[in-house]
């Protein structure tokens, strides 16, 4: 029955595999490139990544870009794990992806939206082991998700729909062994994430998180002859987005990258409300947000266009977060980060505690300290926990 | 995706005919695909939990999922988004998806998509929920069990079973056991049947939430910490209503309260039922047992959420009727929910509850109960009488409370604004018919019956 099938479809896969290798390899060299991307609307999607030729993975080289294909990274990021993150953007020649100020960008039919997850091996930027690649494809009744995980040859990754969960050893931030136990989402948990509706029972669309201005609001590294440009500008310049003013005028997250490496330090007043504000927005808003399917029932609203107290959570009493209270009474105690939900949610590894419910395993120990410290610079004015 | 699934199933089916497999293999003793008449269908040999996971994730809308005998190891969610998925198993105690084995932080089911059906199988030891279904229309739970392995561990997922923001729920048959919070927990849902189940070793047994249009009856609600209870949260925009517990056991609430946080680490132990913020409630027919707190309390949402503006609802947020109940409110474009009334409490049998008060409990109730009680037995029946006349002498009964033929079943109101453990205030105890609580009948007729399609 289906067992049958399944140990047949690895036998076929294992065999086309072996067939590509005889061929002389599908992805390990740019040489894969020299055709342009191959986004079939038409066909089923293929088993094999690198049939999409949206770039090549070289251990010693690094990645490359095909033509259309352009490289971004975002302020503050989704913190999974602590695994690397090589985002890029497909939109087919002639068309564009449409500016919004605040929601994601309206991307044309046959785009892509490419997120390679890996871990460091070695000192070098380059010393990755890919882990997974999350294709998001827009077909012309929305966006389609497709994982594909990479072989442990690295040469190529192969369309996964069940995911994974892998233990996987690496080397923390803070230069500390650490282990994680690293979720590949199956196909269905994508929806966990990338989904809106306008209301509860309306249609479920399956929407993008990070390609919104105030996250792409920041410098990029092209390399070669382009070097280091704003990303919105530049995309607006190679003709993929309309509609973008100058980015200097727009507002952008806050960089996390500064906490990341030394912690919040000084940081204080707006700069810690905005840094707070921005983290919140990319790592809960997903789902904390009143279009987000499972995040309506918490009635938590912690995107960074919410500004009503109680919907960010202050003195705000949980509706049915079970075992993620911790014995806490109120999302956010002003001033008071170890009786706040929120906090004790973010930090605690407690399985059926943890937030967010996907993807994370460990604790993001810059993340924390940040939420820590926005609470605390909260005045103390108290909640009312008479009863 | 379409093009994924329907590349996948037929590879399936080519490799199916491929391998001359045509004989069902054991493990699918009493349920195969041949039994089911629309749709499509797969079936998954006993304990392959990676050709679950497959299926799972590339089928189509409309798909009844057949598992066979054994138990699955499951080291992740099962994960369903399409509608018409349809989860079958050989028998309660035959196939079981065990999710011991998940090393991150899941519910074992977890379903979004309309006509949802999960029969014949136990969901054990799930990190989260058990069977979390949420923003479906047409759920079914029939013959399953939700457990953890372990009795009385914090450790336990929440809910055992969990349709949230449905219409058009059905449980029955089902057994949900040891939930840290709620083992049947239907929240924010409308139309909704839930009979012939049997809730125990949870802390809340079987929880009624912010729900409109419920008929629970038939059940057995034995040694939880409370035993089946009905209440509105602040803020969740769905006002509750209209709901009918009747002909249910509810024995033995005596278990330990071993929630970990949340509302229900407040339930006193030997809680039978509260009605909190609620109304148009029927309390009726059900046999009471032993429950050392007491059987039935009446109590306002402001004994968990004393601050009012907390209860505060937009109008324009909120989904179901609640245009023709006497709400109170804030200000135009506002409903405010906290109060409880409406509710009639007749015709329950009680025997042996009350006298051992809950000493413990983080609100303080058992405490007062036995202060107040000593040596006596705690009434069946307590109405908190917050939005009433303080006084003894000459009570009112503005919330329209109805409380009357009860065998063996005695009355008090304890006016909680005024409560102590040390001062007693506004104890008002009358011997039968309770007036001026002996009303009868709801305003605004009976609760409606509950159709489901």
């Amino acid at each position: 029955m289906w067992s049958t099938q399944l140990t047949a479809s690895r036998v076929a896969v294992l065999a086309v595999l072996a067939a590509a290798a005889a061929c002389g390899g599908a992805s390990g060299d740019a040489a894969a490139l020299a055709a342009p991307v191959a986004l079939d609307l038409t066909a089923p999607p293929p088993t094999q990544l690198s049939d999409y030729h949206l770039f090549a993975w070289d251990p010693q080289g690094g990645f490359t870009f095909n033509d259309r294909v352009v490289p971004y990274d975002v302020n503050t990021a989704l913190f999974s794990d602590y695994a690397v993150k090589q985002r890029a953007i497909y939109v087919p020649d002639g068309a564009a992806a449409t500016f919004d100020p605040e929601r994601a960008f309206d991307f044309p039919v046959g785009s892509a939206i490419i997120k390679t997850f890996a871990y460091p091996t070695g000192p070098s930027a380059a010393d990755l082991q890919l882990i997974e690649t999350r294709l998001l494809i827009r077909y012309d009744d929305g966006w389609h998700p497709l994982p594909y995980i990479w072989d442990a040859d690295q040469r190529d990754a192969v369309l996964s729909p069940a995911g994974e969960v892998r233990a996987i050893s690496f080397t923390d931030p803070s230069g500390a062994p650490a282990v994680a136990n690293y979720l590949i989402p199956q196909r269905n948990d994508c929806q966990s994430c990338h989904a809106e509706q306008a209301t509860t029972g309306a249609p479920i669309e399956l929407v993008l998180i990070g390609v919104k201005a105030r996250h792409l609001n920041r410098s990029y590294d092209y390399g070669g002859s382009v070097g280091p440009r704003n990303q919105l500008d530049y995309l607006s310049e190679l003709g993929m987005l309309t509609g973008a003013p100058a980015a200097a005028e727009l507002p952008a997250a806050y960089d996390f990258r500064p906490i990341e490496a030394s912690g919040v330090g000084a940081i204080a007043g707006a700069a810690l409300d905005t840094a707070a504000r921005s983290y919140l927005d990319i790592n809960c808003a997903h789902c904390h947000n009143p279009r987000g399917v499972q995040g309506m029932t918490s009635q938590l609203f912690v995107d960074h266009a919410s500004t009503d107290l109680f919907h960010l959570g202050v003195c705000k009493r949980p509706g049915s977060a079970g075992v993620g209270n911790g014995g806490l009474t109120f999302d956010i105690v002003p001033g008071e980060p170890d009786a706040s939900i929120l906090y004790f949610r973010t930090d605690t590894t407690q399985l059926g505690a943890m937030m967010p419910l996907l993807g994370r395993s460990l604790t993001h120990a810059r993340g924390a300290e940040l939420l820590h410290a926005w609470i605390a610079a909260m005045p103390a004015t108290g909640c009312d926990d008479a009863r | 995706m379409q093009h994924t699934r329907l590349a996948m199933i037929a590879l399936g089916a080519g490799l199916v005919a491929g391998c001359g497999d045509s004989d069902h293999p054991s493990t699918f003793p009493t349920m195969d695909c041949s039994k089911v008449t629309s749709g499509s269908c797969v079936e998954i040999d006993g304990a392959d939990s990676a050709a679950l996971q497959s299926a799972a994730n590339s089928i189509g809308a409309s798909t009844t999922i057949v598992l066979g005998a054994g138990t699955f190891a499951m080291t992740n969610q099962l994960t369903l988004r399409s509608d018409g998925m349809h989860l079958i198993g050989q028998g309660i105690d035959t196939t079981t998806l065990d999710f011991g084995p998940a090393t991150t932080q899941v519910n074992g089911v977890d379903s979004i998509g309309k006509d949802f059906l999960i029969q014949d199988l136990t969901v054990l030891d799930a990190p989260k929920d058990g069977i979390r279904v949420e923003q479906s229309d047409g759920v079914v739970f029939r013959r399953i069990r939700s457990t953890w392995t372990t009795a009385s561990s914090s450790a336990n997922g929440a809910y055992g079973i969990y349709p949230v923001k449905s219409q058009h729920v059905l449980v029955e048959d089902s057994r949900a056991e040891n939930a840290s919070d709620a083992g049947l927990y239907v929240g924010q849902c409308q139309h909704v049947i839930v009979r012939n189940n049997t809730v125990t070793g949870n802390v809340a047994g079987l929880e009624i939430e912010n729900t409109q249009y419920a008929d629970v009856y038939g059940n057995t609600a034995d040694d939880n910490t409370g035993g089946i209870v009905v209440f509105d949260l602040p803020g969740n925009p769905i006002v509750g209503r209209d709901v009918r517990l009747r002909d249910n056991t509810i024995q033995n609430n005596n278990h330990v309260n071993f929630a970990s946080g949340g509302t229900v680490a407040s339930i006193p132990v030997g809680t039978g039922t509260f009605a909190m913020a609620s109304r148009r409630v029927e309390i009726t027919g059900n046999t009471y047992k032993n429950n050392h707190t007491g059987d039935i309390a009446l109590l306002s949402g402001l004994a968990i959420e004393s601050d009012a503006s907390k209860w505060i609802l937009p109008t324009d947020t909120l989904t179901g009727t609640f245009a023709d109940l006497p709400l109170m409110s804030a200000g135009a474009g506002t409903v405010i929910n906290f109060r409880s009334e409406n509710i009639v409490v007749a015709k329950n049998q009680h025997e042996g509850s009350g006298t051992m008060p809950d000493p413990n409990d983080p609100l303080h109730l058992g405490l007062l109960f036995a202060v107040t009680y000593g040596a006596s037995p705690v009434d069946n029946v307590l109405y908190d009488a917050i939005g009433e006349a303080a006084s003894t002498d000459a009570p009112t009964n503005k919330n329209h409370m109805c409380v009357g033929g009860n065998t063996g079943g005695t009355f008090a109101s304890m006016h909680l604004d005024e409560q102590s453990a040390t001062a007693v205030v506004a104890f008002y105890r009358p011997l039968a018919p309770f007036a001026p609580y002996d009303c009868t009948a709801l305003d605004g007729g009976d609760v409606a019956a509950v159709t489901l399609p």
